[in-house]
């Protein structure tokens, strides 16, 4: 973490790679009524967090309990939210439904409806570069900004993200 | 979208960011100036301005100045999902007991028609009619700073800037305060940094959530 508050890209995403499994666990050990997607929609959101609230750990203390805490009140506040939804699970369902196709764990919806909501380019940029696994160089030149401004753009798309996530919970 | 895509976007993204206390160093400064500059504009500064800040009157300005950086240290700190308020906490404690033990020392020797005195003045009014509007920027700019961390109790944390906001206003307002009675501006500016921190809370609870 210490490197990726310097921004090295490559240590920032073994972090966040090495922080998703904890993460995920302790998502699916409080909230096993939301199904595999949903939680991993809470999962994505607790790293969203963790992405934009990453300057608040103090590089003097530990990574860990800063970690859980971040963790925990994305978890409470999500389930929180989510308590007023009305959540079926589709076991009910499995003598009436065919069976579906097992859909990957790993797939959530919740990020996809709000990546439709951003503003076209800023959608573009972050389906470029986290689902098409552009570089930010590479997306610049196919849209013809600097290498800056697609990170800049990026940023602000993160952020946006956030918020369009809470609004659309609320 | 997949998880590993979302780390992948996450991880493009990884310039160092700002930290609160950088934030709080863009935005701050330019509003206790503006503040400054109203006050020189509409309230005007006391004419003998001079001989008070050579005087013990410059506590007036002195204690709040310091309050107000103190209350920023503690909001700073408890903008984290670990808060820690310590050395901050301790000072504002500090200054806090100091300000109440002038008052009653006051009341204990000068007997309570000392303090009430003072409320009968029509500087009071100004007083409390003031410092909230010299602290509104002030206020503005440390809750903009506070909306990038992350704090524990939000309604915590923003009473910490409210506090911050209404004693940098009280330094402010002290550059036009005539009165140098322990008993009228220890109680006078007291009250209105608490309606300050309070007012904080509030809008902290509500602006400061993630």
């Amino acid at each position: 973490m210490r490197a990726a508050n310097r921004g090295d890209q490559r240590a920032y995403a073994r972090l966040l790679g090495a922080i998703t499994p904890v993460v995920r666990g302790i998502v699916r050990a409080r909230g096993g009524t939301l199904g595999a997607e949903g939680c991993e929609d809470v999962v994505q959101e607790v790293l969203l967090t963790i992405h934009l609230k990453r300057q608040t750990w103090h590089e003097d203390v530990p990574l860990r309990p800063w970690l859980y805490a971040v963790t925990r009140h994305k978890v409470i506040d999500a389930f929180r939210a989510r308590g007023q939804r009305i959540h079926l699970p589709v076991e009910d369902f499995v003598d009436v439904l065919a069976a579906p196709e097992a859909a990957d764990p790993f797939e959530a919806q919740d990020m996809a409806r709000v990546i439709d909501r951003l503003e076209p380019r800023a959608a573009e940029i972050v389906r470029a570069i986290g689902i098409s696994g552009e570089s930010a160089a590479e997306t610049g030149a196919r849209l013809g900004m600097s290498e800056g401004a697609v990170r800049v753009a990026l940023h602000r798309a993160l952020r946006s993200l956030a918020r369009l996530r809470e609004r659309m919970i609320e | 979208m997949k998880t590993d895509a979302l780390i992948a976007a996450l991880a493009t993204d990884a310039r160092p960011q700002a930290g609160l206390g950088a934030r709080l160093l863009r935005g701050l400064p330019l509003a206790v100036a503006l503040s400054a500059l109203a006050l020189l504009l509409v309230w005007s500064l006391r004419a003998d301005l001079l001989a008070a800040l050579t005087s013990p009157a410059l506590v007036k300005t002195l204690a709040p100045a310091a309050l107000g950086l103190s209350a920023l240290g503690l909001a700073r700190g408890l903008s984290a999902p670990l808060p820690r308020a310590g050395v901050p906490a301790l000072l504002v404690g500090a200054l806090g007991l100091t300000a109440l033990a002038a008052v009653l020392w006051g009341v204990a020797t000068g007997g309570l028609g000392a303090l009430t005195m003072h409320a009968e003045k029509p500087t009071l009014l100004t007083c409390i009619v003031s410092i909230p509007l010299l602290s509104a920027l002030p206020l503005a700019a440390i809750l903009w700073a506070m909306r990038h961390g992350a704090p524990a109790s939000p309604l915590a944390a923003g009473a910490a800037g409210g506090l911050a906001a209404g004693a940098l206003g009280a330094m402010v307002y002290s550059l036009h305060c005539p009165e140098d009675a322990v008993l009228f501006f220890i109680p006078a500016y007291g009250t209105m940094i608490l309606v300050m921190t309070a007012l904080g809370a509030l809008l902290g609870a509500r602006l400061l959530r993630w």
